[in-house]
């Protein structure tokens, strides 16, 4: 006991005395230590920034893809159409406890004209969707983008994209709007509807350029009874849509559907975001390896600054090592207090972005979060810079010879 | 009485061909455990050379350095750190504490760098309680006058019972008064501990009489006072 009592008391005092003279030298130097610790602040807050913004961007579509279009699985078929009844399908999935919701669409497109102020105005190719109004808004938020009026209710009902609606001269809720589509054998199936709603979503990423309508009157006008385009399955664990897509697929191995995830399925949208926050990223991190420089000349002029202490505690003993480690010990004080505020820093901008509902272009509301082992690998990463940065001049203050530093003594 | 130091015909040559400058040329001199010994000599003689080999912060071109029967040219730079720390106490002209520490850490430090502590703590207090300093020890370094700064690097110097205390020019800084003060304090500590000082020093009288005088001429050494030398002191 007596001996571990004097192993740990050696320890404390051999490592003790270099950690006190380190951290004494370096908040005497208060200009060079805020200097320092700001390099690794701004370096760490930066990357927090970008990655509120851009990751959030990033995330926030991902979000409305996944909560209007695609939901967490989306299934479709080799075959444009899924021919097996809705009921059956959705069922398989509504058994499943982690399922929020199923619901199956159909898409077309549509001619639609309108009379305003007795001018006909026509519109060609815009996206249809059919949708089945009691399933959806379990599986899907688009309904919540209906900021006039309602979302579609009955067999005659339309909801109009808001940039639909513009394009329509300016369609509003209760307006009769002529709908074309061509059936499967090319004949134009006509019918009228009365605007039920206006879709705008924040962002856009939702029905803005789209006119939604029941799912049956639209196989009914494309002469597909029964046909589905697609199902829309949201979970309330997403964390489960593969292994849940996997599951899909063993149950039905004699049809040809196909199931992706939102990543699967989103992937093309997201493939140019995903190299941009890569890009940020290392921009980022090429910030970081700015602050390691300046911590580098920071602390070459701490090194240049204590030549005669340096020379001192050479003289009276301390040998290359310790040096080098009073040195090593100053970047670790300045790793250690630049991650700790750069991270505090970090996560006040994240809790203010995420408290205040940050949005993108005022429209788009960033899906912000604590993503802690990004913040944990961020924090440890300037911490390794820091101390990195420091390596080049504690070997200079190693270097200095006592009899040249005792020279200014 | 042991021989504490021996030097063997000693040189240190600086540069080459035609820059070549010998500071210090085939010097030789042994000195006794508890001696206090001057070595005097004018500016350029090579008295701070030597002080530099003994104290090992320079390695000789030539010769031999024995300090307490140990071959110190054979050492290597972490050996010679070592030795240092536990066999030599430095005392500068000034300048010669850590800013960033207190009084008392100063002189611990020593102690610390040795890693060896158990005690250290109470023979630093009383160590500056031996130079007068009791009061001043919880003083950041560079708040205390140069007097004060000089007698904690005695105490300093003293801390790990060294074999030798080298001092350059220790009241080259100081005035008259204090300059007596710091060499009576030397004086004594080297009685009452019966430690060895080497002292350079300009300032030949203040020191009065002491064990040995080393002067330095023209690179060479020679034991006792040379009348020549005096004469430039006077």
């Amino acid at each position: 006991m007596y001996h571990i009592h004097y192993i740990l008391d050696y320890f404390i005092i051999f490592v003790e005395y270099r950690l006190i003279l380190a951290k004494r030298m370096l908040f005497n130097k208060k200009g060079s230590l805020i200097g320092a610790v700001l390099a690794v602040t701004i370096g760490i807050l930066v990357i927090h920034v970008n990655f509120v913004i851009f990751q959030g961007l990033f995330d926030a579509i991902v979000r409305d893809i996944s909560d209007y279009r695609n939901g967490d699985i989306l299934v479709t078929d080799d075959a444009d159409y899924i021919d097996k009844s809705d009921l059956s399908i959705v069922s398989w999935f509504e058994r499943i406890p982690y399922v929020q919701g199923a619901t199956p669409r159909l898409s077309s497109s549509a001619e639609m004209n309108m009379t305003k102020n007795g001018k006909l105005i026509e519109e060609t190719r815009i996206p249809l969707v059919g949708i089945d109004p009691f399933r959806d808004i379990k599986a899907s938020t688009v309904h919540e983008t209906v900021s006039e009026g309602n979302y579609v209710f009955s067999r005659n009902s339309i909801v109009l994209g808001s940039n639909v609606a513009k394009d329509l001269g300016g369609a509003e809720v209760g307006d009769s709007i002529k709908v074309l589509v061509v059936d499967r054998v090319g004949e134009d199936q006509i019918r009228r509807f009365t605007v039920s709603g206006i879709a705008k979503s924040p962002g856009g990423q939702g029905f803005d350029y789209t006119a939604v309508i029941h799912i049956d009157t639209l196989r009914d006008m494309m002469g597909r009874p029964g046909d589905t385009s697609s199902f829309m399955v949201k979970l309330n664990d997403p964390s489960k849509a593969l292994e849940l897509k996997e599951f899909f697929l063993q149950s039905f191995p004699n049809d040809d559907f196909l199931a992706e995830t939102i990543e699967e399925s989103a992937e093309e949208q997201l493939a140019g975001f995903r190299s941009g926050i890569a890009m940020i990223s290392m921009i980022g991190y090429f910030g970081m390896m700015s602050s390691a420089f300046a911590i580098l000349t920071i602390q070459m002029m701490l090194v240049n600054g204590k030549t005669k202490e340096i020379g001192i505690m050479r003289a009276i003993g301390a040998k290359r090592k310790d040096i080098l480690i009073i040195f090593i010990f100053q970047g670790m004080i300045i790793g250690a207090i630049g991650a700790g505020v750069g991270t505090a820093a970090g996560l006040g901008y994240t809790f203010y972005a995420k408290e205040t509902k940050m949005s993108f272009n005022n429209s788009l509301p960033l899906e912000v979060s604590y993503n802690w082992e990004k913040i944990i690998q961020t924090a440890l990463t300037s911490f390794a810079l820091a101390i990195i940065a420091s390596l080049y001049p504690s070997y200079r203050a190693t270097k200095l010879l006592p009899v040249e530093a005792m020279r200014n003594v | 009485m042991s021989k504490v130091l021996e030097i063997n015909n000693v040189s240190k040559i600086y540069g080459e061909g035609d820059s070549k400058v010998t500071a210090l040329d085939n010097a030789s001199l042994s000195i006794e455990h508890g001696e206090v010994v001057l070595i005097v000599g004018s500016s350029g003689s090579g008295k701070s050379t030597l002080l530099n080999m003994i104290g090992l912060l320079d390695r000789p071109s030539n010769g031999k350095i024995l300090i307490d029967g140990i071959d110190t040219t054979t050492l290597n730079d972490d050996q010679i750190s070592s030795f240092r720390n536990k066999k030599l106490g430095f005392i500068f002209q000034f300048s010669n504490l850590l800013a960033d520490l207190s009084v008392l850490e100063n002189v611990l430090l020593p102690r610390q760098i040795g890693g060896t502590n158990h005690t250290a703590e109470k023979e630093a207090r009383d160590l500056l309680k031996a130079v007068g300093l009791e009061d001043q020890m919880h003083k950041r370094a560079n708040k205390i006058s140069g007097g004060q700064a000089q007698r904690v690097a005695i105490a300093r110097g003293l801390i790990n019972k060294p074999s030798i205390v080298l001092a350059d020019e220790p009241t080259g800084n100081l005035d008259s008064v204090t300059s007596e003060t710091i060499v009576q304090l030397m004086k004594s500590m080297a009685k009452k501990l019966n430690q060895t000082f080497i002292i350079v020093t300009h300032d030949r009288p203040h020191f009065g009489v002491v064990d040995k005088v080393i002067t330095i001429k023209d690179g060479k050494a020679f034991e006792g006072e040379q009348p020549s030398e005096m004469e430039v002191f006077a």
